[in-house]
């Protein structure tokens, strides 16, 4: 580590806390409040990445994370901008995309043969012949990317916050604090956003007084400890805006600091009123090597010496656009380091006090002049200064740091995401964000602003404007900030460069994608005139970095190429997030939500093994068990099964039948209490999408269940027809708070009879018959006669909390009878055999109530209730194409088509297995199948298949099997089991 | 975006609360209509580049429906339609 | 041998180097095509190439590739559910090399087969009917078990932590990427080369008709006589079609995409969860290419949300937790003609004159080049293709809609 600078006031760096960190494998020492670049940086380290396409080395430029040269791996975690992460003791730093190291890196030969790799290379090349490609491919792909994925990585800890607040203010330097200060002021909730890890902006660390007084940095201190002892505002530092979306919806993500135990934290910010102040970037210069180690951005150096104690170089030559450049200069040349000479590309528009600062130092400043061309190999060498316009002299100066820039850009993205448009201002020389959304505004220099008496008007009055969208604005104090506003003196800004020099050479324009300034001239040469097509045919812009170094000098050099007035061209639109966001803060804790039953603890003591089917998770099948025992004591004895999760809905008021009729194909008018009635719907195609029984209890009041998966989409649907309709019907969701278990079995009746005190024989409660009963002499329980597995059975529901009770009292008084559990996976064979569908297994978004022989359950006769899907399922009930639902039987009775097997015919597919088992009861497999009409024929044959593995030559070898349509059901066609 | 679409129970509320109902259309009379013409009714929309009006549903929240206007070219509710659940 | 090489890329003396070029606009075209996107720059070069007609102009509203052709996730596949679709996008996928050789121009086919993953029995059996009716049409595809899914994507999660565990998977090998930008420009260059021309930023405002016939279209740059129109305006194709006033059964539906930062490549097929809303694939830079689902609401903004970038980082994460370390750069959005049966319209029309190629929704890309073929045979000879038959708008009013999909379709109450 070389020695820091004497200590100042501006350094935020603790000198007696040395932190230990691996760079490359070695040991290296840093201090706290370094990042990972400056640690390197003091420690010697110039090269710190190689860039994507040719190799180059790449050194440090900015401080901020908008480049992508400094990025590095960080235990296990890829493209970490080193210059904006903290240096945490014990971290493990690598270099990326290099092979060997930064500085020797053996595809650093590819910068060699960019002469050969011109724009729209990849597009040009390598694809004829054809042959040439997948091996071309290949090494391209090797070499592609910077970062490595490493599965290693630890899982770190990370969260997701969600504020809600009436003023959101982005960026907590003057602008921004003055903002904060004046909302505060109107006593709401405001939220500061910073991306460092102190307010202040480039206040912090300016030590030069402007006329006014005291120096930038204690105006600044004092400002942020004005802010902080506002209780009413919230400061998050750290923490980078990635986003606004409609709505004023911020969104950012915070990095994890000392005393924070999330790594990172992605947050969501709902304001009414949002405040841009994130300054401005300095827009690269564009010159022949425009990229080399060594050169930086003004800022950057100025940060480095007055924040880290760390000094850029020792020969240092400035090429600006902006007095920023000249403060620095003087600034630095003040803390030791030599300055050979401050070009900058204006004539006119300087700060004098800062040029006379200059003179004071005795640095020669050059008016009119930037960088034309650097030289170095893997560091700079040496500069050449040139004349902004003309062919003036050109002079030759050797330095070991270029602080190059073409003047200040706005930091606009965040605003250019919420919808403000970009429109060229040729007083600023820069691309404005102008026409924001309702409730967003802008203050400081991201709206061009200069000096700091403007830039703090501009906050208070930004402040002031966001306390009015909320209807608390103060006009008089806005026309006073305004005034102010008006008096501040406008200097101008002098003439702005727009064009390179031409004929340069390895001028970067994007360093990201290395794409050169010549290479855009051919691009628009190709006839890519436009930012938009020149972006994605060159990549410019498209790299980690986005558009923050490149966004503006791209549509100025387009207009420039074409002969257009800059401005002509727009820059290409933004995306969020405008700060890269990892999918592990975006994640945070990992939550997964799952519905159990009342019954779920109850059915786990019994071995139930769960699945997941829709938002519940239900018992598949019981450990100790198989299939065929869990279906065989069903068929035998009895069995039961949790169906809690079935939907249940009591609907109630005036014109309930009248909302039944609508959307339940059969007629509801004939619905009497104490009776069951099957009830298909339909949609407007005609298309069966549920089915459940439905029955009365009272005067307009009914009871229903939907199947499981729909419970949810069924309240939306009687609601909507509910609402259009303006009907007084009355839907009460009682689907978690009722437990419901489906008894069944020849002996299920037996169990029934011991827990009740009803009459519980045929002739009392038959099939299809419902009853309300008190089990176990306490709990009321709703007993229906149902039979989806085909047995006589008894579906009890009961209040959720009685649910566990409910099973003990089962298996207690089914003990002597054989009583087991059984899952979904019986269930399944159980209805099979019985021929009942399950809509969406059996039927598809085709299948009609006549597709799948159901056409008794829509009653064609009800009249005048707009029964949905009526006229569709009356145009389809004649159609020929209509696949059919079938059932078959296997020729080879132990052969199951697995689900997914398609039904074939002379070489062509013909229709689907829906579902098919091997049916212990009958000894076979049997299955449903949807078919065409000219194979739906009773007694048929059907040809079926299998997928199969792929051979050595990619076929798959066919093998198909045949079955036989029969009747449905398979079991019991009579149904005498069912309603004996 | 994620825009805020304003429940008539509850107010300013994040889109992926509700779930779209469709435009509103009129059904035809289920006795007289042709195949054709249902057909149409069913499967074919607007798609009005502008204002137009559909339904909405408030699914994770109160469970109201309700129909407003809202620009498709921004997302933007014009003018609230009804006001009862 | 090497200055040959060069040659083919460099830019030599007075040579027009321009992919495509400006014309003023005619008074009267043989065939206009609106929408300068993949499909009607496809049916343009294929009106030249095969048919001689090159007295086309393809009109665009912004500049070539501005809509779904340049916002997609430029994934090619042929593995499609139903046995109307699978031959069209069979013959698309088989096209691609041929194309890259006639058209010059490298469209960086990427043959790295994709994985569609299931996550429970029901979804197996999907996709195990789907790779039967594959096998069965001499597709290759071929169903993974959980664990041979990890041994093609060894960065997947197959254990039971993901909120649903993966079960298995279909892999289509014939599948993968192409570089969706070089399509639109060779093909531009293709069509210009012909002789077609190319109006960028001109808008049509209106199409003319008379005695059910079409017989010009109205531009904001001035009106064209034409007896032939092709819409193939993707997201705004219900926009032209309501010009001769014709509505489609297309909902215009917002899809977002996004891209993380380049990485080494790890990821070497296109991987794809239905149940997750979710696919990836790392592109030739090593930018993870992934996709979400649609909005399930109408909207012409490409605007996109906080809430789709979450739920990618929670499903690719679910999916590949080594992806916990990557970083999202870039969210888009784009517009999605979707029909409701998932499966396009290709057809005519009851305007005489009036054709269409849309509703292709989230999977136009992969199809455009062979679409625009056939398409261009059918304008020219006025006889419909075998291949296209099943895409007729008739199916709706017959009530035969194609089987691409078998769950019902939500975003309409009455679905």
């Amino acid at each position: 580590m070389t020695p820091r600078l004497p200590e100042s006031p501006t350094q935020r760096i603790s000198r007696e806390n040395e932190l230990l960190f691996f760079y490359r494998g070695k040991p290296f020492k840093g201090l706290e409040g370094d990042t990972i670049a400056t640690a390197l940086y003091s420690n010697g380290v110039r090269i710190f990445s190689r860039s994507m396409k040719y190799h180059r080395p790449r050194g440090l430029y900015n401080l901020d994370g908008y480049s992508s040269h400094c990025l590095v791996t960080v235990d296990g975690e890829p493209n970490v901008r080193g210059c904006a992460t903290p240096l945490r003791q014990g971290m493990w730093v690598t270099p990326q995309n290099v092979l060997g190291s930064p500085r020797w890196d053996l595809m650093g030969l590819m910068q060699f043969f960019s002469f050969a790799m011109p724009v729209g290379f990849y597009y040009k090349a390598f694809h004829k012949p054809s042959w040439v490609w997948p091996f071309a491919q290949a090494v391209i792909r090797r070499a592609a990317g910077l970062g490595r994925i490493d599965p290693e990585m630890p899982e770190g800890v990370y969260q997701n916050r969600y504020y809600n607040c009436e003023v959101c203010i982005i960026g907590g330097g003057l602008a921004g604090m003055e903002a904060a200060l004046a909302a505060a002021e109107g006593g709401v909730r405001v939220i500061l956003l910073e991306r460092r890890d102190h307010l202040g902006g480039d206040l912090a660390y300016r030590v030069t007084r402007s006329n006014e007084g005291i120096p930038p940095y204690r105006r600044a201190a004092m400002l942020a400890e004005a802010v902080s002892a506002c209780e009413n505002v919230t400061v998050l530092l750290c923490t980078s805006a990635t986003a606004i979306y409609q709505s004023n919806h911020v969104t950012a993500v915070k990095r994890g600091g000392a005393g924070d135990p999330y790594r990172e934290t992605y947050l969501e910010v709902r304001a009414r009123s949002v405040v841009v102040a994130t300054g401005a970037i300095e827009r690269p210069l564009l010159f022949s090597n425009n990229d080399l180690p060594g050169i930086m951005q003004g800022s950057c150096a100025h940060r480095l010496a007055r924040v880290y104690g760390i000094k850029p170089g020792n020969r240092m030559v400035v090429s600006g656009c902006h007095d920023g450049m000249l403060e620095m200069a003087a600034d630095l040349a003040e803390l030791g380091i030599e300055i050979v000479a401050v070009a900058d590309g204006r004539s006119s528009g300087f700060d004098t006090e800062l040029i006379s600062n200059l003179h004071r130092k005795g640095i020669p400043f050059l008016p009119g002049t930037m960088a034309r061309k650097a030289i170095g190999f893997k560091r700079l060498k040496g500069v050449q200064l040139a004349p902004t316009f003309g062919n003036g002299r050109k002079r030759w100066y050797s330095c070991d740091v270029l602080a190059a820039s073409a003047g200040e850009a706005p930091l606009s993205q965040l605003l250019q995401v919420a919808g403000a448009k970009m429109a060229y201002d040729s007083a600023a020389g820069q691309f404005l964000p102008g026409e924001f959304p309702p409730g967003i505004h802008a203050a400081g220099k991201v709206t061009a602003a200069r000096g700091e008496e403007t830039i703090a008007a501009q906050g208070k009055l930004a402040g002031l404007m966001a306390l009015q969208d909320l209807g608390l604005g103060r006009t008089s104090h806005i026309r006073q900030v305004r005034e102010i506003l008006d008096v501040i003196e406008k200097r101008p800004a002098g003439r702005h460069w727009t064009a390179p020099p031409v004929g340069s050479r390895k001028c970067f324009l994007c360093f990201d994608e290395d794409v050169t300034t010549d290479q855009v001239r051919d691009a628009i040469d190709q006839g890519f005139d436009q930012s938009e097509l020149v972006k994605r045919y060159t990549a410019v812009g498209t790299g980690p970095s986005q558009s923050y170094l490149s966004g503006t000098n791209l549509p100025l050099l387009l207009a420039d190429q074409r002969g257009l007035e800059p401005g002509a061209v727009l820059p290409t639109t933004v995306r969020p997030p405008v700060f890269p966001t990892s999918l592990a803060a975006l994640g945070g804790r990992r939550y997964t939500s799952s519905k159990r039953t009342p019954l779920h603890e109850k059915q786990a003591q019994l071995g139930a093994c769960f699945r997941l089917t829709g938002v519940w998770e239900r018992a598949g099948s019981f450990a100790d068990a198989g299939l065929s025992q869990e279906v065989e004591n069903v068929r035998k004895n009895v069995g039961f099964i949790d169906v809690s999760t079935l939907g249940k809905f009591r609907l109630f008021g005036r014109d309930a039948v009248k909302l039944l009729n609508r959307v339940y194909a059969g007629n509801m008018e004939t619905v009497t209490e104490g009776r069951l009635k099957y009830a298909a719907m339909c949609n407007e195609q005609g298309v069966i999408i549920d089915d459940g029984v439905v029955t009365r209890m009272g005067e307009s009041d009914y009871f229903f269940t939907t199947s499981s998966l729909r419970a949810g989409n069924t309240l939306e649907w009687l609601a909507f027809h509910s609402k259009e309709e303006d009907w007084e019907a009355h839907l009460v969701n009682l689907t978690d708070a009722m437990a419901a278990v489906n008894l069944a079995g020849p002996r299920s009746r037996e169990v029934l009879a011991r827990l009740v005190d009803a009459d519980c024989s045929n002739e009392v409660f038959p099939y299809m018959a419902v009853r309300r009963m008190k089990l176990c002499g306490e709990v009321d329980a709703l007993v229906m006669r149902v039979g989806f597995v085909g047995e006589l059975s008894f579906e009890i529901h009961v209040p959720a909390s009685y649910g566990a009770a409910l099973q003990d009292a089962l298996l207690d008084a089914g003990k002597p009878y054989c009583i087991r559990p059984f899952g979904l996976d019986a269930q399944s064979v159980l209805r099979l055999e019985k021929g009942h569908v399950i809509i969406g297994t059996d039927t598809d978004n085709h299948s009609t109530l006549h597709d799948i022989g159901l056409s008794w359950a829509w009653d064609r006769k009800k009249a005048g209730n707009q029964t949905v899907g009526a006229p569709a399922l009356r145009f389809t009930e004649t159609q020929k194409h209509r696949q059919k639902l079938v059932g078959f039987t296997m020729n080879e009775a132990f052969r199951t088509p697995s689900d997914g097997s398609i039904v074939v015919a002379d070489g062509t597919v013909k229709g689907r297995v829906t579902s098919s088992r091997f049916s212990p009861t009958l000894g076979r497999s049997i299955g449903l199948a949807l078919v065409d009409p000219d194979l739906a024929v009773m007694g048929g044959t059907l040809e079926f298949y299998t997928d199969g593995r792929l051979n050595r030559k990619g076929l798959p070898e066919i093998k198909t099997f045949r079955g036989t349509i029969v009747p449905v059901p398979f079991y019991d066609p009579e149904g005498k089991r069912l309603r004996g | 975006m994620s825009f805020l679409l304003t429940c008539p129970n509850c107010g300013p509320r994040n889109i992926y609360e509700f779930r779209f109902g469709g435009e509103v259309k009129t059904r035809p009379d289920e006795n007289t209509v042709s195949a054709e013409d249902w057909a149409d009714y069913v499967y074919l929309s607007k798609n009005v580049c502008g204002v137009q009006k559909e339904w909405w549903y408030h699914a994770k929240g109160c469970g109201t429906w309700f129909a407003v206007e809202r620009d498709t070219r921004d997302n933007l509710p014009v003018v609230k339609e009804e006001n009862e659940g | 041998m090497m200055k040959k090489f060069m040659d083919r890329f460099r830019k030599k003396g007075r040579q027009d180097v321009r992919m495509w070029h400006e014309h003023p606009m005619k008074p009267a075209y043989d065939a206009v095509i609106v929408g300068g996107g993949l499909h009607g720059l496809a049916a343009a070069y294929y009106l030249g190439r095969d048919h001689g007609m090159t007295d086309v102009a393809v009109i665009e509203r912004r500049y070539i590739g501005y809509g779904g052709s340049g916002r997609n996730t430029s994934i090619v596949r042929s593995n499609q559910r139903s046995k109307e679709n699978i031959p069209l996008y069979d013959e698309g996928l088989k096209l691609w090399p041929e194309l890259i050789g006639e058209l010059d121009f490298n469209l960086m086919f990427f043959n790295c087969g994709n994985l569609n993953l299931a996550h429970s029995e029901a979804e197996a059996a999907g996709l195990k009917m789907t790779v039967a009716t594959a096998q069965i049409m001499g597709v290759r595809s071929e169903f993974l078990n959980a664990r041979e899914c990890k041994e093609l994507v060894p960065h997947l999660d197959i254990t039971h932590r993901p909120r649903y565990p993966i079960y298995g998977g279909m892999y289509h090998p014939p599948g993968g990427t192409v570089r969706h930008d070089a399509v639109v420009w060779a093909l531009a260059r293709g069509a210009d080369r012909l002789g077609i021309h190319i109006h960028q930023l001109t808008e049509v405002e209106d199409i003319l008709v008379e005695k059910g016939k079409v017989t010009g279209v109205k531009t904001d740059k001035g009106t064209i006589r034409t007896p032939l129109v092709l819409n193939a305006a993707g997201g705004y194709s219900p926009t032209v079609s309501t010009m001769v006033g014709i509505d489609l059964p297309v909902t215009v539906l917002p899809l977002q995409a996004l891209v993380s930062e380049p990485l080494k490549p790890f990821l070497h097929h296109v991987v794809s969860s239905g149940r997750y809303h979710a696919y990836a694939s790392q592109s030739l830079k090593g930018e993870i290419v992934t996709g979400a689902h649609m909005d399930p609401w109408p909207s012409y903004t490409t605007h996109v949300t906080a809430h789709y970038m979450k739920h990618q980082a929670e499903a690719l994460m679910d999916l590949m937790p080594c992806l916990r370390g990557a970083r999202f750069m870039r969210i888009w959005g784009g517009l999605t003609d979707m029909t409701p049966d998932m499966a396009p319209i290709v057809s005519d029309s009851p305007i005489g004159g009036f054709y269409l190629d849309c509703g292709w929704g989230y999977f136009g890309f992969k199809s455009a080049p062979i679409t625009g073929r056939y398409m261009a045979r059918w304008i020219a000879t006025g006889n419909c293709p075998e291949i296209l038959k099943p895409f007729s708008l008739r199916r709706y009013r017959n009530y035969n809609l194609q089987r691409e999909t078998a769950a019902v379709m939500y975003y309409t109450p009455w679905n």
